[in-house]
């Protein structure tokens, strides 16, 4: 019978078998960054071997292994996806995640899983409730808006910069409507619920313009699980395909989006990749939109890393030329909080 | 009666049906993932529904993952994913059983 | 004791109450007897699913000539009340008690399913119910507790809990439950009323089930409870009556028929005067034989 147990990976010959099982089918990546934020981790065993196993990372499920043999096709899967779900669902999460390879799609999806976006490395399906077309069906449209010229911007902006506010001007000027999906992460040094904010306070002006929070369908996509990709270069080449196509092919069509602005990528390699990875995946129905970026007084480019630098090294005042009134405000009003923050940890490099 | 809450019976197990029920705007909208559907799509939908309107729900959006389950099981799990969602799990309607 | 037709109870067969498939086809197996349970088979977080489950499948499926029993949870849980009330409203034949210890529980048992019955219409008193013992404390209470009511159909021996409360485990050779075993079996026989012995889970340990099944026909219990449907032929297989002992009951059932042609009140034998028990017996050995297909439409003995 398949009797499903929970394995405690802090024990180191639980945490073997399991990997060991999981190498055997030709999952191999156990590094800390996948591994470290999984809450819960399932298995069956048969005749003292592993032969099933399923982990949980918040709502997402990860690491699902099956082997097959002597059993009738699907069973064990069904079951060790079966008891995940559950688990969720006792604890009151209703929507979940899933990032796995492509060739195990369709066995989600025989259990009621919907692909959201696919690579040729992997792809990443949801199920459950509020699912995307609650998302979607959310979002606020102009009457006509299917004739429309809609625009997209996707930021983290950590925090809203004067070079997010060009970005989102240029945009406004040549669309009739403009969306500005948030990035839903708190990695970040500024929340998610602040820099929404900062983001709406900062665009209040430009009456084409709707600021959205990207929930759970525009995260950062640094934070897809990658757990079965063998090398760095592959993860951030699936990462950011997947990132393209959920826009793509979920959000576009729905609210007729036709352009998505980016600002020009001097600086940061990981974001300059990602840049050519949406022009690649998203023509030709979108027209990727190159602005060059802002640049301050002294002709440095205008970063978000910066002004979280300058937040760090305590020059406030000379964040005020870089970012717009309302940003600069809440610096001010809060700055012993974000200094804080940093001195916690908070890693305030990146992008 | 309303929908207080989201709540799921049934699992993704053979021969089971696991039924999602949530707050819906008008009538039922149903979402069914079957390898049946074809042939037992619309039954299992009745099913489904009747149970409901005998519950005293009226609108709700109804996930359903069908793993070949029997109509007195689809029965069951409808009553109990619907007495979860309402907050009647103590005080079953007897009438509906 | 409930006032039913001698039947055979070789077999009940354990059902998790929260699974349709074997919920589905638990009527496949020829059990004698099928016990939905609801209590440990089924976690905290499913105990409503699995009482609609079990209520939906009783009054749709068709189980054929076996028994249906459930398992409610104990009384001491929150669950119990609405066990009980879906149980007796779906026309379950039996309900299984667990951890039963005293008279007063089962007499309290047999309240509750009667308020049940005049609430949901059903017949007051066609509800019978029958007591897992799994305690010390149940076991020297044996007695009371299988004379508590005429509606008890049987007492059953529960040797996992009851291991534990004796602070010991099972053993291969069952020594541990010598006393218990016959306890409950006594007091089954006082009352005139069914014993089963507890479940083997050990599946792979073919010879060792065996042996104890053996070993509780000897004894006298009725049957067996059983948590794999594989184990049924082996249990019918211990109970099949020998050719010999089939012949004894058909001369006996000849004599009672020639009595009955005589019109004699007396049934004799060989010469001598046929007792009461040994009727019982041979009247039972012909049903076993039956169940076993051991004899043809004419009640002859089928060569194998």
């Amino acid at each position: 019978m398949n009797e499903i147990v929970e394995l405690n990976l802090h024990d180191s010959k639980v945490r073997l078998r399991w990997q060991n099982f999981l190498k055997s089918l030709d999952i191999s990546n156990f590094s800390d960054k996948e591994v470290e934020k999984i809450d819960k981790t399932l298995g069956i065993y048969e005749d003292n071997q592993l032969v099933a196993t399923g982990s949980l990372a918040g709502n997402t499920l990860k690491y699902v292994g099956v082997c097959n043999k002597g059993v009738t096709q699907g069973s064990r899967f069904n079951t060790i996806v079966n008891a995940l779900v559950n688990y969720l669902f006792q604890n009151k999460i209703f929507h979940i995640f899933v990032f796995t390879k492509v060739k195990y799609s369709t066995s989600f999806q025989h259990l009621g899983f919907h692909e959201l976006a696919r690579s040729s490395e992997g792809t990443f399906l949801e199920t459950g409730t509020p699912g995307i077309q609650d998302f979607l069906a959310e979002i606020p449209q102009i009457s006509n808006q299917g004739q429309k010229r809609i625009s997209a911007i996707v930021m983290n902006a950590n925090p809203f910069t004067n070079g997010h506010r060009y970005l989102v001007e240029q945009a406004a000027c040549e669309s009739d409507y403009v969306y500005v999906f948030v990035v839903s992460t708190d990695l970040s040094l500024f929340t998610t619920v602040e820099r929404t904010s900062l983001v709406k306070a900062g665009t209040g002006d430009l009456e084409n313009v709707s600021v959205i929070n990207g929930n759970d369908y525009l995260v950062s996509y640094t934070t897809f699980p990658a757990y079965f990709l063998k090398s760095t270069d592959e993860e951030i080449e699936y990462q950011t395909t997947l990132d393209a196509q959920v826009f793509k092919t979920q959000i576009a069509p729905f609210l007729n989006i036709k352009k998505r602005f980016v600002g020009t990528e001097p600086l940061s390699k990981t974001t300059k990749k990602y840049n050519e990875v949406l022009k690649r995946e998203l023509s030709p129905e979108i027209q990727v939109v190159e602005i060059e970026r802002l640049k301050s007084k002294s002709q440095n480019f205008i970063t978000a890393t910066e002004v979280r630098h300058l937040i760090q090294e305590n020059r406030i005042t000379a964040i005020e030329s870089l970012v717009p009134a309302p940003t600069y405000q809440f610096i001010t009003d809060n700055q012993e909080q974000l200094s804080h923050r940093i001195q916690e940890g908070m890693n305030i490099n990146g992008n | 009666m309303e929908i207080k809450q989201t709540a799921v019976a049934g699992t993704l197990e053979s021969s089971d049906i696991q039924i999602m029920i949530s707050k819906g705007t008008n009538d039922f909208e149903i979402e069914l993932e079957s390898d049946v559907k074809k042939q037992f799509g619309d039954q299992i939908t009745k099913v489904i529904t009747d149970t409901l309107k005998q519950l005293g729900v009226t609108s709700a959006k109804i996930k359903a993952v069908d793993k070949g389950a029997l109509d007195c099981v689809i029965k069951a799990r409808t009553i109990a994913a619907g007495q979860r969602a309402l907050g009647t799990t103590d005080k079953p309607e007897w009438e509906v059983l | 004791m409930a006032d039913t037709e001698e039947r055979l109870r070789r077999t009940m067969m354990f059902v998790p109450g929260n699974n349709p498939a074997m919920v589905k086809d638990a009527g496949i197996y020829g059990a004698d007897s099928i016990m939905f349970d609801l209590e440990d088979a089924v976690s905290m977080t499913e105990k409503d699913a699995a009482r609609i489950l079990v209520y939906e499948a009783l009054k749709s499926q068709n189980y054929g000539e076996a028994e249906l029993v459930v398992r409610v949870n104990g009384q001491d849980t929150p669950y119990y009340p609405n066990d009980v009330k879906a149980m007796v409203k779906a026309g379950i034949d039996v309900i299984r008690l667990p951890k039963v210890e005293s008279a007063e529980m089962i007499q309290m048992l047999v309240k509750d399913v009667e308020a049940s019955e005049k609430e949901v219409g059903r017949e007051v008193g066609s509800t019978h119910v029958m007591a897992a013992i799994e305690s010390a404390k149940g076991v020297i209470n044996a007695a009371e507790i299988a004379a508590a009511s005429d509606r008890m159909i049987g007492v059953a021996l529960s040797a996992e809990d009851y291991t534990t409360d004796m602070k010991t485990h099972r053993y291969p050779d069952g020594a541990e439950l010598e006393f218990a075993r016959n306890m409950v079996l006594h007091a089954a026989r006082a009352a005139g009323i069914a014993a089963f012995d507890t479940v083997f889970t050990n599946m792979d340990d073919t010879e060792g089930f065996y042996r104890e099944t053996r070993y509780i026909h000897q004894l006298g219990f009725d049957g067996k409870s059983l948590v794999n449907p594989r184990q049924i032929p082996m249990v019918n297989e211990v109970y099949q009556p020998t050719e010999k002992e089939i012949e004894n009951a058909k001369n006996v059932i000849n004599a009672i028929q020639e009595a009955k042609l005589k019109g004699s009140g007396v049934i004799s034998m060989n010469g001598q005067m046929v007792d009461r028990p040994v009727v019982l017996r041979a009247q039972r050995v012909m049903m076993l034989a039956k169940a076993s297909n051991l004899l043809d439409e004419e009640g002859n003995y089928l060569e194998k």
